[in-house]
């Protein structure tokens, strides 16, 4: 990003809030030229990177609200560093022109002449399109927008008069990017409070903080491959199972002859060795070739991403492998140890495969493992640290797959009961089958298990959040309609808004919520910015013993936990200190209790008027008066905000459902683990009924010498095929709800109270794993159908 | 019983079935003609390798001819679809296996009426109570097969391929498997089943006491009929036999 820049200097104060939430003091524009000054300095340029919407001809804000790419407000003129440079056009000069970047111009429908209008923290503004600029060989980088005016209107329009976030510097190449820091250092005075980073450093930065912005992404993904690779080795087990099944005769000639149980172990143990090394190698293949899709994906959809290509360091090609190795080889090692098990005289014998017994001790460490995992969870529940959760669950889980095989039997024939009315002897058939290698059953249903117990629980946590959200909303928002905002810490409303629809006819009153980054004690937190004058009767903060009006410029409410917590009464003091560096104390004013929204900390907008900071507002409050029509208040709302360029107006309820709606996003994490297990769990399930429809074969070719037709063949392998993935999903919906319910639980502190099974989705869930059971018997019913019925029956 | 117009149950008409091709070619039946009456308790014999399973085979429906046609209740076989001979098989003809004859899962009772209940027909009370206690299986029906002697399993066999009163009984070895005197028990109850129910009954075998227990032998070598024998004693069978060795 700052490839041909060698000095970045910038202000040494900054606060710092969670999430990477920065805000970095200002320096002034006079700054700019001291340093043009400095020796060794051919070019500087100032630097100013803040939000700035640009609205599309058609009035649609350019970019995403929330997560996606941030859309940029910055400085573009000529600079021998030159990230801009001129497609078309001209660089800006004065207060009324911008230049906008490639990709935004071409969404924007605009072409230079164009009047564009562009969203600031200080209000929306029109201005000509003077040029299109490209960032060094990408038309956008990675999907930003990016507005760009000369210093003055930059600093003037997106943050203060006179003031830049930071000075780009270009040497002259007389001295080392170090010396030249040094240099420019040296020029300032401690009080000024700046440094110089060289262009390297600064570089390395803004890798980092990206690199921690994927972090979240990186660890779902490991969660993700995680449970591939765990479900996975089910699947691997039951295949090496059928492949000692198959060769049993051969292996036991073997035997016979005189070959040594190590010997018949180890050749197949070297051929999962080989198996799990061409599987990673073709995995890993795939991935490659899939992320060099998604590249050119994103790059169709006109988000380019400027890195030197794909990365695939050495170690990602090792662990990859080295893991899908090991994991094939450990899941085989128990179907080898078998098959070197078995008797010389089994070459004599039809295939009986698996001992179908279920051990007692199998009964105990299960049961004992459940009540363990229930016992930590129980603990936690009664008070001990939540970090203890997991490994209750582990244990819970653990146990729940132990006694899979205990618990197949009576569930499966209990699940077939339908399948048996329903069906006749095909049903009944079925129902039997199912449930007569319980521990193949259990092994099998696995995979669904689990996947269909983590979709249950995230969907109850999903639900109740909802829910939560639901409840909180109704009891909060007085107002009749809301202006929303997706912000995630970037960007937001301008404070002008909730001014100007304060003056629409019929309009009550309306109230921006916003936030302002400031630092406490040495740590950056977030305050919670209201209006005292309008937010009475409109939104409600559960102020205890206190009235709006009593938040003066020099006062802050605390909600009443984090008061207790901090020691915090009303009438004792809180020193902060804002982004520009200034320090306010501020005296405890009242406390209040709903902090689902508001936070632990409100003060009123007053309390930094003048300062050098960004504050932007994430809602807008408006509440009608009793007399108005709300038809025709929404309408003049609506014209506002369209006016304005950016945020949805929302009546109450439309507000409530869409704050509900952001739990969506989890729920779409839980439809990636819901395709990921149903994957696999048809393969699982397929390799498993094959394995059952080869041990069955004379018995298949029995039933098809008294009479039963191809059609009921397949019946029969069908529904066993869906009693075994029902068995999975029915285990894995009673154990998501029981996590669900503790993770809700676990949680209660962050404010969820009332825990909501998700009904929509285990009826779905139902559905789907029925469906499954259908779609994986497809092919093993169609083998079954081919069993040769004289072979089966001859062979003795 | 030997009616005086006996009516056929199953024939096979030129029937030639050669497996393989070329030079590996084996010719298991050839040009074989044969009728097998109704009410009638025929055996076949012949050496092994004589083409005996494999006419059985033909003529049940189990394997396909390659020239020639059987013919079951007056139907051609050779002209019938897989789900037709499928339905023939169901409902028309009995099975007795020399072993692996009932589905372990099913309780003895589900495997006698297995063919009525894989081809949703309603079993016929009275006849089903009177195979079961003639086979004397009574207090046996809800045990599962593992739970059941060899004895008891092949009788559980009999009692399914009588239970739809099927036009004909095939049965491979039914006895090769049993000591004799359950062997002998076996062969009772087909006889009885002739004698009192009015069967049709084919048994391959290779004992000459358990085919005297039928009304007429045919005599199988090489894929030819060679020779037939009525109303058989063990001594005749042997006698013969030997003869047929050379
Ligand atoms: N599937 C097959 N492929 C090739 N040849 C076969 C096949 N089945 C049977 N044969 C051959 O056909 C001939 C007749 O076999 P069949 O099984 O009918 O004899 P069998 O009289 O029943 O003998 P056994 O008394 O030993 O049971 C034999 O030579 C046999 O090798
Ligand atoms: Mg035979």
């Amino acid at each position: 990003m700052f490839k041909n820049i060698d000095g970045y200097v910038r202000s040494t104060e900054v606060v710092e809030g969670e999430f990477g939430l920065q805000e970095r003091t200002r320096i002034p524009l006079a700054m700019v030229e001291k340093v043009r000054n400095v020796p060794g300095v051919a070019d500087v340029s100032p630097d100013i990177q803040a939000f700035a919407r640009i609205i599309a001809k058609d009035g649609k804000p350019l970019g995403s609200e929330g997560n996606g790419p941030p859309t940029f407000g910055s400085v573009g003129e000529d600079f021998k560093g030159a990230l801009w440079t001129i497609v078309d056009g001209r660089f800006p000069a004065g207060p009324k022109e911008v230049a906008l970047d490639e990709a935004s111009a071409k969404n924007g429908k605009y072409t230079v002449g164009d009047t564009v209008k562009v969203v600031a923290q200080s209000g929306s503004r029109e201005f000509t399109l003077v040029g299109i600029a490209s960032y060094g060989d990408v038309r956008s980088p990675g999907g930003a927008t990016f507005a760009l005016f000369d210093v003055e209107t930059a600093a003037e329009f997106l943050g203060k008069p006179g003031f830049v976030d930071a000075i780009l510097v270009v040497g002259d190449g007389t001295r080392t990017d170090e010396q030249l820091a040094d240099d420019i250092d040296a020029m300032f005075d401690p009080s000024d409070k700046v440094e110089t980073l060289t262009g390297a450093e600064i570089t390395k930065e803004t890798q980092d903080d990206i690199g921690q912005a994927l972090s979240f992404f990186g660890i779902i993904l490991s969660t993700f491959s995680y449970i591939a690779l765990g479900v996975g080795s089910f699947v691997i087990y039951n295949v090496f199972s059928i492949s000692a099944a198959q060769r049993q005769r051969e292996n036991a000639l073997l035997r016979a002859v005189g070959a040594s149980r190590r010997q018949i172990s180890r050749a197949m143990l070297t051929e999962s060795v080989v198996v799990g090394l061409v599987g990673s190698v073709l995995g890993m293949l795939g991935g490659i070739g899939l992320s060099s899709a998604l590249t050119a994906l994103l790059k169709g959809l006109g988000i380019d991403i400027p890195s030197s290509g794909l990365v695939v360091t050495a170690s990602t090609v090792v662990n990859t492998i080295v893991i899908g190795v090991i994991v094939t080889v450990l899941s085989a090692w128990l179907p080898a140890r078998r098959a070197g098990k078995v008797p010389p005289l089994a070459a004599m014998r039809s295939t009986a495969i698996e001992v179908a017994q279920v051990g007692r001790t199998r009964t105990w460490i299960g049961l004992a493992a459940i009540a363990l995992g229930l016992g930590v969870i129980g603990a936690v529940i009664g008070g001990l640290g939540t970090s203890w959760l997991g490994l209750g669950i582990l244990f819970v889980f653990g146990g729940t797959i132990v006694l899979g095989p205990v618990i197949a039997p009576p569930v499966g024939r209990f699940l077939g009961t339908p399948a048996a009315k329903l069906r006749g002897i095909t049903g009944v058939m079925a129902r039997q089958n199912s449930v007569r290698n319980p521990k193949r059953t259990a092994r099998t249903a696995s995979p669904v298990l689990i996947g269909v117990a983590l979709v249950t629980a995230v969907s109850a946590l999903a639900a109740s959040i909802k829910g939560q959200v639901n409840d909180i909303f109704t009891e909060q928002f007085k107002g009749d309609f809301a202006i929303n905002f997706q912000s995630s810490g970037f960007g937001g409303l301008s404070p002008s808004l909730a001014d100007g629809l304060n003056r629409i006819e019929g309009v009550e009153s309306a109230t921006g919520i916003g936030t302002l980054l400031v630092r406490i004690d040495g740590q950056g937190r977030l305050l919670t910015v209201i209006t005292p004058s309008t937010i009475e009767g409109n939104y409600d903060i559960g102020l205890v013993g206190a009235r709006y009006s009593d938040l003066d410029a020099s006062g802050i409410f605390l909600s009443k936990d984090w008061s207790e917590r901090n020691d915090k009464p009303v009438g004792s003091t809180i020193k902060v200190t804002l982004a520009d560096a200034s320090e306010r104390t501020l005296t405890v004013r009242g406390l209040y209790e709903n902090d689902d929204v508001a936070g632990n900390r409100v003060v009123s907008r007053e309390m930094f008027a003048g300062a050098n900071v960004q504050s932007f507002d994430f809602g807008v409050y408006v509440k009608k008066t009793a007399d108005a029509d709300a038809g025709e208040v929404r309408a003049a709302l609506q014209k506002a905000v369209d006016d304005y360029g950016q945020g949805k107006l929302l009546s109450k309820q439309e507000y409530i459902d869409e704050q509900a709606g952001s739990v969506n996003q989890l729920l779409g994490l839980i439809y990636g683990l819901l395709l990921l297990s149903v994957v696999i769990a048809i393969v699982g399930i397929i390799i498993t009924l094959l394995l059952s429809v080869f041990e069955r074969q004379r018995e298949i070719g029995l039933l098809r010498a008294v009479g039963m037709t191809k059609g009921q063949v397949r019946t029969t392998v069908r529904w066993e095929s869906v009693i075994t993935s029902l068995f999975g999903a029915v285990m894995g919906i009673v154990l998501g709800v029981g996590l669900g319910w503790t993770i809700v639980f676990a949680l209660r502190d962050q404010g969820l109270t009332s825990f909501q099974v998700p009904v929509g989705t285990t009826v779905f869930i139902m559905v789907m794993s029925f469906v499954v059971g259908v779609l994986a018997a497809i092919y093993p019913a169609w083998r079954a159908t081919k069993v040769n019925v004289l072979e089966s029956l001859v062979t003795t | 019983m030997n009616s005086p117009v006996s009516t056929v149950a199953a024939s096979a008409v030129n029937l030639s079935k050669i497996y393989g091709s070329g030079d590996s070619e084996v010719r298991a039946l050839d040009n074989v003609s044969v009728d097998f009456a109704t009410g009638e308790f025929t055996a076949i014999m012949g050496p092994s390798g004589s083409g005996k399973s494999t006419l059985m085979h033909c003529i049940a429906g189990l394997d396909e001819l390659t020239s020639g046609s059987a013919l079951i209740d007056g139907e051609d076989l050779s002209t019938m679809s897989d789900k037709e001979l499928t339905t023939l098989r169901r409902e028309k003809i009995g099975f007795i296996f020399q072993s692996f004859n009932l589905v372990p899962t099913l309780t003895a009772e589900e495997n006698i009426l297995l063919p009525l209940l894989l081809g949703n027909t309603e079993p016929n009370k009275a006849w089903v109570d009177r195979v079961i206690d003639t086979v004397h299986l009574r207090n046996r029906l809800s045990h599962r097969p593992s739970e059941l002697s060899g004895g008891q399993q092949q009788r559980v066999a009999v009692a399914r391929a009588l239970a739809s009163e099927p036009h004909i009984i095939f049965a491979d070895e039914p006895t090769g498997n049993l000591d004799s005197t359950t062997g002998t028990e076996i062969l009772t109850f087909m006889r009885k089943a002739v004698d009192e129910l009015g069967q049709t009954i084919v048994m391959v075998t290779h004992d000459p006491v358990a085919a005297s227990y039928s009304d007429r032998i045919v005599f199988l070598a090489d894929g030819h009929v060679v020779d037939e024998m009525r109303d058989p004693t063990p001594e005749r069978v042997l006698d013969r036999m030997k003869n047929l060795g050379n």
